[in-house]
């Protein structure tokens, strides 16, 4: 829900509320005032027959003014009860009326109050009914209705107007930082840009927007450096490792053992030294510092990868069957080369002996499948940083750096299970509509 | 031979000058900058091993003094650093050759001979061990009249067996000699042995000694 209509239902909703408990109030205060009036009048009215027939003895004609009827009735003495009453009042029209002419009738009856009591004359005991129109408080109350309901739509018109006018465009800037923070990058030198806003909460926002990321984005160079400079700290020491060992073995000879130890600390270094090699490489590549690019026939590039790879091949009797059509890209050779040898190398690593790896090459897509474990790789996670199948002896690092690669080119990455072949494909940016 | 190592990492200094100190071969050191500048001015050398990065300034600018003064001195760059433009700075500037720091002994020693062999053969090109006769430019290999067929991976191996002779060569130093470090697929590395044996195989049964020997499990030794 936006903020504006929140706003404006809340408003609505409180206006509304208001309003009728007001015009209830009013209606309630009015009616109690009117038929007190009324009720006076009646008992005026009342006491004015209790006088005449006082002074007169007898029952006063029977008259009719326009807004008040009396009548007189005989009843047994004693069964009269003195109370106001809510009755009808007969209205009759005049004679040239022209609603007599419409609906054949001498009056129509409007709402009225009454005044029930009894008087004696002489002894003869009368019922009187003094009834009184109460037709203007009605109008009355209804013209405060009328109001109440028109104040009520002029508000809520207002309302909308405002909100539709002036607040959509004093939360403009707002919707700018939003747009903004969404198309932010960490990576990118892009800043988010400064408002023109007379409004204090916005000028605050934007300014905290823009610390933020600025801090978001020394952070993350901080971090970044401390990659690299990690990274190429390490260079040293390994080197010395490496040249230690190397002399360790001109040194004498070595029994079974303690070749076996040897073994390991070398390709500890060696796996070491790699791991350290993607943190410098994927560095490098995030931070766009590898931005050479050349026509490459990746046809022919990969063949001469293969032909690398062959004693490989041979060593794990594994079957490569190509189908490579032409495909020239425009990227750097250095990256390209990574990406196709991360490629291969994984294709090698999880085969079994006597597997197969198929690669195929067309003008959308690059294809490399190989016969594996018998489950499907979990597609997202494999290519996070240090995901690693249990046993693998890579650096956990190949599929980032080639997914990286591939973004760097706007190239796609992608990874499914076609029974029985693991497949990687490298999607070419425009696919056959290109050319 | 006569080489300067310049590198101010003493651990890794004093391996190289271990590796190199055999065989007749004299080593100089130069830790620093100044002093590394001022032997390069006084002393002639077959190849010097330069790092970049050095106290009291930068290997680029012993290159640079190198070529103004027009001597003739090999250079292999070993850095630290491994970016393209590094290297190619280096290359442009007249070095012989660019080695990115960690390296193993062996291929050092395999980059600083074939450095040294285009310096002073000049062209002429054969290398000799006993009765082997590697003829550089044609890359053909003889043993004494006889012409052996060598697959290019037999040759590049033969050759840097013969550049580490005498030294056990480690399997790692064989596969990223012969496939690059960037293929990381020496998880297991007895793809190497078939190659080995096959490259023994054919120059023992053109009439060559037996030279190549397993060293523990570990590596290789060419040594005749």
């Amino acid at each position: 829900m936006k903020l504006l209509t929140r706003y404006n239902r809340v408003n609505l909703i409180t206006i509304i509320t208001i309003l009728s408990i007001t015009g209830f109030a009013y209606y309630q205060s009015i009616s109690w005032v009117l038929i007190r009036q009324s009720d006076k009048d009646l008992k005026d009215e009342e006491m004015e027959i209790v006088e005449y027939i006082g002074y007169n003895h007898h029952l006063p004609q029977t008259f009719e003014s326009k807004y008040q009827q009396i009548i007189f009735t005989k009843v047994a003495p004693g069964s009269v009860k003195r109370q106001f009453v809510d009755t009808v009042y007969f209205k009759k029209w005049d004679i040239n009326n022209p609603k007599r002419e419409k609906y054949h009738r001498e009056g129509e009856y409007d709402p009225g109050r009454g005044l029930i009591t009894d008087v004696t004359v002489g002894n003869v005991y009368y019922k009187v009914l003094i009834i009184q129109s109460t037709a203007e408080t009605e109008d009355l109350i209804r013209i405060i209705f009328s109001i109440t309901v028109g104040v009520v739509l002029l508000l809520v018109i207002a309302l909308i107007v405002t909100n539709r006018l002036i607040l959509n465009k004093l939360w403009q800037p707002f919707y700018t930082i939003i747009t903004e923070l969404q198309n932010f990058t960490i990576s990118d030198n892009k800043k988010i840009s400064q408002l023109k806003t007379s409004i204090d909460e916005f000028r605050d926002m934007n300014r905290v927007v823009t610390d933020m990321t600025e801090k978001a984005k020394t952070d993350y160079k901080t971090l970044k450096s401390f990659t690299e400079n990690a990274s190429h700290e390490l260079l040293t020491p390994i080197a010395v490792i490496n040249s230690k060992l190397d002399s360790l073995i001109q040194t004498d000879n070595f029994n079974e053992v303690q070749s076996k130890l040897l073994n390991d600390l070398y390709s500890g270094v060696s796996r070491l030294n790699r791991l350290n090699q993607s943190l410098l490489l994927l560095v490098k590549i995030e931070n766009g510092l590898l931005k050479d690019q050349q026509k490459i026939d990746l046809r022919e590039l990969i063949e001469e990868m293969l032909m690398q790879f062959e004693e490989i091949f041979q060593a794990k009797e594994l079957q490569v069957d190509t189908d490579m059509g032409d495909k020239q890209i425009i990227a750097s050779t250095y990256l390209v080369e990574i990406l196709l040898s991360n490629l291969i190398t994984n294709a090698i690593r999880h085969n079994y002996e006597g597997g197969k790896i198929s690669i195929r090459l067309s003008n959308e897509k690059l294809e490399i499948k190989n016969t594996g474990g018998p489950d499907a790789l979990q597609s997202e996670k494999i290519f996070t940083r240090f995901h690693k199948s249990s046993g693998s002896e890579g650096s956990g690092l190949g599929l980032t750096i080639s997914r990286q690669i591939c973004e760097n080119f706007n190239f796609s990455l992608t990874y499914h299970f076609d029974q029985p072949y693991h497949v990687f494909t490298v999607g070419f940016p425009g696919g056959p509509q290109a050319i | 031979m006569k080489i300067l190592i310049v590198e101010d990492e003493p651990a890794l200094r004093e391996s190289i000058e271990e590796y190199f100190s055999e065989g007749g071969n004299i080593c100089e050191i130069a830790p620093d900058y100044l002093t590394a500048l001022s032997k390069v001015n006084l002393y002639r050398y077959d190849c010097i091993l330069l790092d970049i990065s050095l106290p009291g300034g930068n290997g680029i600018d012993i290159l640079k003094n190198l070529k103004n003064n027009e001597h003739a001195d090999g250079v292999l760059i070993i850095s630290a650093k491994n970016s393209l433009d590094d290297r190619l700075e280096g290359l442009d500037l007249g070095a012989d050759d660019y080695l990115t720091k960690p390296f193993h002994m062996s291929e050092l020693k395999s980059r600083v001979m074939a450095i040294v062999r285009r310096k002073t053969f000049n062209g002429s090109n054969l290398l000799t061990f006993n009765e082997i006769k590697i003829d550089l430019m044609a890359k053909e290999v003889k043993v004494g009249r006889k012409q052996v067929k060598l697959t290019p991976k037999e040759y590049a191996l033969l050759l840097y067996f013969i550049a580490n002779k005498g030294k056990v060569v480690s399997k790692n130093a064989i596969a990223e000699h012969l496939w690059g470090d960037r293929i990381d697929i020496a998880d297991n590395l007895n793809f190497i042995y078939s190659h080995i044996k096959n490259l023994r195989k054919k120059i023992v049964e053109a009439g060559s000694g037996d030279y190549i020997h397993g060293a523990y499990g570990m590596g290789y030794k060419f040594s005749g």
